[in-house]
């Protein structure tokens, strides 16, 4: 099912489409980010990326007066940074179209009755959620191969940090991604008709990013006031994206909780778009 | 209820569940001879898919049936309105059996409860012993065409049968032979590299047909499989369905009445939700118990050449009673399937009115099942 998706995506037209327009997108982000860390070094009057590095962790020492944690942010390449942070912005919407009609499609078609005699309904469902998150999954890789050859291009990072570095921010794409695919796919599965699970996708999207905005702006406002940093807001950790910070974290604690969470949120929706599913006519 | 009480319970269970397997493996070392004899069937060609020895399939848990489908006062409502009412019907094993009834009557509601597309509102539907939804069980054992399904437009025609075949858990070695072979089976050998979506209708039909006969299923369900077909694919649908008979139980839901009087060994006529008549197909049509005579216009009753003899048609000793239809010009005559079959009322009646000098137009057994349908809906 998954490899079946994953072919579907490749060959429809809307799956061209938006692959060629993400495509062209990260190439036009990768030029921004490298052209923002290239600003930044060029503000600071630094040449080499390991005085960059040091400059970098002296503001964070500065900031935060953690010198392990300083070391630690400082390495982390800036322009493959800020790309990761679009990236995960921008990976909904990108799931959100090529998820809407995952099930909806194939429910206004009728088409899922040439599955559902031969296959249980769980498992198709699975099979559809897996194979969005494959496919979102490998344009991600793509999308990072893109930015760190930019990157590289400029000198702005090393093999090595692209070994190390690179991969991990596409594993955290990946594991957020994931958790968008699995309530993309819960969504198109309770719709017949796709323009409504679109719509719906997006609001659904929509609210979760405003409520994470939200969040932010009256901790920024406490902060102002009262000079204290406050803890997030419950609805703020309903935003998968909000745990790219933990998942990057140097703390192995930090990673596992936000793995766990976001894991969990994958679960959660997938069973319970299955169960619907399971139940539903079709 | 006691710990012991609780583990007494399961180990009989576990019994019962042995037992069950015992009889299942030795179903499945009666020979496909034997099955059939014990049908009543005719002799059938081999099957391509005969000496299929796919692990899978053989340790399916299979129940031994003699009923194919059985609903019990299956009903289903859409909000206020009740599309099924208290539907029951048992569909034996080995027979092809048609859904008849108008736009509306329920034909296709009934068909997705028993594909497991809907769920019912009230009463049950068993296939092959199990539920609906017990695909693990019911895996390659059923094969569906429901009737407006499209096929997954970006799909090769190859690629599309070997997934449902894959499905099926035939093996990748295996799989594209049989899918092929079903693609031949609907003639379109020719097809396998087309995409699903740019089949025409009668194309598309074809392939979802082939779907549905794949891996040689015990039931095969076909919602309306010629509607909207030109007359010379609807043809050869049918002989395509026709010589499949014998080796599984088809059911077949359509409005099409002459394609069904000819398919099928027995129906049920629907309206309204309701099961309004079912049973063998010449009960339905009283095929075994009234012969119609058409006769040329301006035919009248009369003792003269040339008129309809009732008092004479009458005597025959087998004959129940005559009636003339002036306005069908049409007589009809009703017997004791007991004493005469119809073939033998036919000969006595028309050696009767050829002697009258009665000019015939046509002659059929029972009403057909186009005018049993209008009587009853």
């Amino acid at each position: 099912m998954v490899a079946r998706e994953l072919r579907r995506s490749v060959r429809s037209v809307k799956g061209i489409i938006i692959g060629i327009l993400t495509l062209l997108g990260a190439f036009v982000a990768s030029l921004v980010c490298v052209w923002l860390e290239g600003n930044d070094r060029d503000t600071a009057k630094i040449a080499s990326t390991e005085a960059y590095i040091e400059i970098k962790k002296a503001a964070i020492e500065k900031a935060t007066g953690d010198p392990a944690f300083a070391a630690y942010a400082a390495s982390i390449p800036t322009s493959l940074l800020v790309f990761l942070k679009i990236t995960v912005w921008l990976g909904p919407l990108l799931i959100a179209l090529l998820g809407f009609d995952l099930m909806s499609s194939e429910l206004q078609h009728r088409s899922v009755r040439f599955w559902t005699v031969r296959t249980r309904r769980w498992s198709y469902f699975t099979g559809k959620m897996l194979g969005l998150w494959a496919i979102v999954s490998l344009i991600t890789l793509v999308l990072n191969v893109i930015a760190g050859t930019v990157a590289a291009s400029r000198g702005y990072v090393t093999v090595g940090q692209l070994m190390t570095w690179g991969v991990r921010f596409w594993l955290v794409a990946v594991i957020i991604s994931g958790t968008w695919a699995a309530i993309a796919t819960f969504i198109s599965s309770c719709f017949r008709t796709p323009i409504l699970s679109l719509l719906t996708t997006f609001v659904a999207f929509f609210v979760m990013w405003m409520g994470s905005l939200i969040g932010f702006f009256v901790r920024a406002r406490d902060m102002m006031e009262t000079g204290v940093q406050k803890d997030m807001a419950w609805y703020e950790y309903l935003y998968p994206n909000t745990y790219d910070t933990l998942l990057l974290s140097p703390e192995t604690t930090k990673v596992l909780t936000a793995l766990g969470v976001l894991i969990g949120f994958i679960i959660l929706a997938n069973a319970a778009g299955a169960a619907l599913f399971q139940r539903r006519d079709i | 209820m006691t710990a012991e009480e609780s583990t007494a319970k399961v180990e009989e269970k576990k019994q019962e569940e042995l037992a069950e397997e015992v009889a299942t493996e030795e179903g499945m070392k009666e020979s496909p001879a034997e099955k059939k004899e014990a049908l009543g069937q005719a002799e059938i060609p081999a099957s391509p898919y005969a000496g299929d020895t796919t692990g899978e399939k053989k340790k399916k848990k299979k129940k031994d049936v003699e009923t194919a489908v059985h609903l019990r006062k299956l009903t289903k409502r859409f909000g206020p309105k009740t599309a099924v009412d208290e539907v029951t019907l048992s569909i034996a094993m080995g027979s092809v059996y048609g859904l008849i009834g108008p736009n509306g009557a329920g034909k296709t509601t009934t068909f997705s409860m028993m594909a497991g597309y809907l769920h019912p509102s009230e009463g049950s539907v068993e296939i092959l012993g199990f539920k609906p939804s017990a695909v693990d069980e019911l895996r390659s054992r059923v094969g569906v065409l429901p009737q407006d399904a499209l096929l997954p437009a970006n799909d090769r025609v190859g690629e599309f049968l070997v997934h449902m075949a894959r499905l099926q858990d035939y093996p990748a070695e295996k799989a594209e032979g049989m899918a092929r072979q079903a693609l031949a089976d609907v003639e379109g050998k020719e097809w396998w590299t087309q995409r699903c979506g740019s089949l025409s209708h009668g194309m598309a039909k074809r392939v979802a047909l082939a779907q549905a006969f794949l891996g040689e299923p015990d039931v095969v369900l076909l919602d309306e499989p010629t509607a909207g077909l030109d007359p010379r694919v609807a043809y050869e649908m049918r002989q395509l369905i026709k010589a499949k008979r014998g080796r599984c139980t088809i059911i077949i839901s359509s409005h099409n009445l002459q394609e069904l009087e000819e398919i099928c060994d027995a129906a049920a006529i629907l309206d309204r939700g309701r099961v309004v008549a079912s049973g063998a197909m010449n009960e339905l049509t009283a095929a075994n118990e009234e012969v119609r005579v058409k006769v040329a216009a301006g035919t009248k009753r009369g003792s003269q050449p040339g008129q309809v003899p009732i008092a004479k048609l009458q005597e025959l000793g087998m004959v129940r009673s005559v009636d003339f239809d002036d306005e069908a010009r049409e007589i009809i005559v009703s017997f004791e399937r007991s004493k005469a079959d119809a073939e033998t009322v036919i000969g006595h009646v028309l050696w009767i009115l050829l002697h009258a000098q009665v000019r015939i137009s046509g002659v059929s057994k029972g009403r057909g099942l186009e005018q049993r349908v209008m009587d009853l809906t």
